[in-house]
């Protein structure tokens, strides 16, 4: 979700086997230098993907000597996806930064064969989609201060995972500004 | 497989062509009933529409069914009016048997119940919802499944885009998430007023008209007050 | 003649009235309960059951039209000073958490509670209807029913309509004089035990996991209650189809007592604070 001179970027914790819960503990949101990757669907391949992503991010650095910015990282996750076309990863990711050159907040969102979504003010993915763009839809206002912003993410994401039965038991927020990231951990409902 | 031989060549083959009852469509739409203090509101917007075709821009499907009673099917229209149809009848006998009395919003739920039920092997491919004032004046929904079971509730979406707009009623009616910046505890539940219930209507579905298709055109509010019931019309993004 | 009975006459017949001499598959023609007991119309194609299965089962038919609500965990278990039930309140279709409010547990009449797991609108109308067939019972007898009778009637009722699609797991509890403390489990296939303790739902292993471990007979009132709700919460917290709030209700030989509803929100950080449990989640 953009702010004014911030993003933010949030996901649940519940990790489960249809209506098996399983673990509390499973964030689904990555940091490559500054930009950060959400990443829903199979939680074996969000696994395999991240550690990929963060193969290809390391080598990207080597080789340019600075740190990849959201609008590289949006590409390269597009054209990571879409070599898989007929064996695909079960993905559906979001990517959040801040380009550290222009400043600009820069959000946007993936199928799973990597069609890229640019968006200016917010991205969805996961089982809660429909319930997170009514809520975003309904709460999100153009501009938000860091502060506000994490209000608006927060509110939309715990309410949209209290009605999936697959998402919830716990959230993570991280607020992003030019020079600062801060990372919250939510209390949310655990059923 | 059957096989048939015939003159011009040796064997001819006939595909099985399987052909399904399929007496069911999806006509869209939303609708939304919030109850409060001394009123209630049902709104459904106006589009109508059949896969990605839209039929019609105004087909309302909130209907003031008398007795001071808002009731809506929303999914398979013609489901929905054939239900409606068969309340108003029964209504009708009611009157006629008991001398003009009105009914009450708890029968009326009960009866709608049993009309619903009375499909369970062929079920309405309805949402319903009831919306009407208690025996206390106080606002009330009501809202069944397919097959009956019913429940009353302060707020209800149903249909398409039920799972955009359910979540926040959920925060902005009933408070969930929201804590009291002062003293840190769950924020207090109150009752909300008619225009700013009039508001969260409109928003929620502004904000379905953004993000589902079978979702637009028109929005058309029904509030039953002790005065009676009136109707808001209100245009949304046609596209 | 009265103005009913001519009304009557030209007013509509249901399909099962309509098709009543004409050769149906099913032997619901001459299905001959009370004449309370609804007439409830059929699709007029040769596999009723098929049709209704490929359109509200979403097992077979992930695509199907009608979802019909499911998932659940109830439980009921007798004890030196009764019964206790509690139940979840929350209803879904899909992973769509359709309600976080139902009442699961249905009032029969003052002394008989019956559970709801399965397809809501099922146990929500035989449940009613059992209880006006337990009044007519009463009236009729000048007594009230036993457990054993009333279960009796709700899984003849189910029984008639075995095959046709109706989905429910439900507890009968009561508390009659010559019975004592009574609970028995009907369900949707005709099966009708008699039992001392029944969890149901998705989240019944759960429930059992906990009610097992901690049950005894020699309960007082207050731990027993306390069993019941903590066993939902178990239940509610790994199952992702449970949860919602905990209802909680004691049957004594004076009928139930509600002894309130516990939104598992609030609830369960109170028990992992004051149990010191629950150490799989961080705070």
């Amino acid at each position: 979700m953009v702010g004014k001179d911030c993003v933010a970027i949030a996901c649940d914790l519940r990790l489960g086997s249809q209506s098996l819960g399983v673990s509390n503990n499973f964030e689904k949101v990555f940091q490559y230098g500054h930009v950060f990757m959400g990443l829903t669907g199979l939680a074996s391949d969000v696994l395999t993907v991240h550690e990929n992503f963060r193969m290809k991010t390391n080598l990207y650095k080597m080789r340019e000597e600075r740190e990849i910015e959201p609008e590289s990282m949006a590409n390269l996750v597009s054209t990571s996806l879409y070599e898989k076309r007929f064996g695909p990863w079960f993905v559906g990711p979001i990517v959040a930064g801040i380009n550290s050159k222009s400043g600009k907040p820069f959000v946007c969102a993936f199928d799973f064969i990597g069609c890229i979504d640019y968006a200016k003010d917010f991205v969805v993915s996961g089982t809660a989609a429909d319930q997170l763009y009514g809520m975003c839809e309904g709460l999100y206002e153009p501009n938000l201060e860091p502060e506000d912003l994490f209000e608006t993410i927060s509110q939309a994401l715990l309410n949209a995972a209290d009605r999936d039965a697959l998402s919830g038991w716990g959230a993570v927020v991280y607020v992003i500004t030019k020079d600062k990231v801060t990372k919250r951990y939510l209390k949310s409902r655990q059923d | 497989m059957s096989t048939l031989a015939s003159e011009y060549s040796n064997e001819v083959t006939h595909d099985v062509i399987e052909h399904r009852f399929n007496p069911y469509s999806d006509n869209g739409g939303t609708i939304l009933g919030i109850a409060g203090e001394d009123f209630a509101v049902l709104a459904g917007d106006t589009r109508h529409t059949t896969g990605y075709s839209i039929n019609s821009r105004y087909e309302p499907k909130v209907f003031n069914i008398g007795d001071d009673l808002l009731l809506t099917a929303n999914g398979f229209q013609a489901d929905g009016t054939a239900l409606i149809k068969n309340f108003k009848n029964q209504l009708i006998q009611y009157h006629f048997n008991n001398d003009n009395k009105k009914m009450s919003i708890e029968s009326s739920a009960r009866l709608i119940q049993h009309l619903l039920y009375g499909k369970r092997f062929f079920p309405y491919y309805v949402h319903t919802i009831l919306a009407g004032l208690d025996s206390e004046g106080k606002g009330s929904i009501y809202s069944f499944d397919p097959v009956g079971s019913y429940e009353r509730e302060q707020c209800r979406a149903g249909g398409a885009a039920a799972s955009l707009i359910m979540p926040f009623l959920d925060n902005q009616v009933n408070f969930k998430n929201q804590l009291d910046p002062e003293t840190g505890n769950k924020k207090q539940l109150k009752y909300l007023k008619l225009e700013e219930v009039v508001e969260l209507v409109r928003d929620a579905f502004s904000s379905a008209t953004e993000r589902h298709i079978h979702v637009g055109d028109g929005l058309e509010i029904l509030i039953v007050t002790k005065e009676g019931v009136r109707t808001e019309y209100y245009p949304l993004k046609r596209d | 003649m009265s103005i009913n009975d001519i009304s009557y006459r030209f007013s509509h017949k249901s399909q099962l009235d309509q098709n009543n001499n004409d050769e149906l598959p099913l032997n619901i023609n001459n299905f001959n309960l009370n004449s309370l007991a609804p007439s409830i119309s059929i699709p007029p194609i040769s596999q009723p059951t098929d049709f209704l299965r490929a359109h509200t089962d979403d097992d077979i038919n992930p695509d199907c039209n009608i979802k019909i609500a499911h998932g659940t965990t109830t439980l009921a278990f007798r004890f030196k000073e009764g019964i206790i039930v509690a139940v979840d309140s929350r209803a879904t279709a899909g992973n769509w958490i359709a309600s976080q409010t139902v009442k699961k547990v249905i009032e029969i009449n003052p002394m008989l509670l019956g559970t709801m797991a399965g397809g809501a609108a099922d146990c929500q109308y035989w449940e009613t209807w059992l209880g006006t067939q337990c009044r007519l019972h009463e009236l009729r007898n000048k007594e009230r029913i036993s457990v054993c009778a009333a279960s009796k009637i709700l899984s003849n009722l189910v029984y008639n309509y075995k095959g046709m699609g109706l989905s429910m797991g439900t507890m009968i509890c009561g508390f009659t004089p010559k019975e004592g403390p009574t609970i028995y489990y009907v369900d949707s296939d005709g099966t009708r035990l008699k039992g001392d303790l029944f969890c149901v739902g998705s989240g019944q292993t759960f429930a059992y996991g906990v009610l097992d471990s901690n049950y005894k007979w020699d309960l007082t009132v207050d731990e027993a209650l306390y069993l019941g709700k903590r066993s939902i919460l178990a239940a509610a917290h790994r199952d992702a189809f449970s949860g919602g709030s905990i209802n909680l209700f004691h049957v004594t030989e004076n009928g139930w007592v509600f002894h309130g509803n516990h939104d598992v929100g609030p609830l369960f950080w109170e028990i992992k604070e004051a149990e010191g449990s629950f150490n799989n989640v961080n705070s």
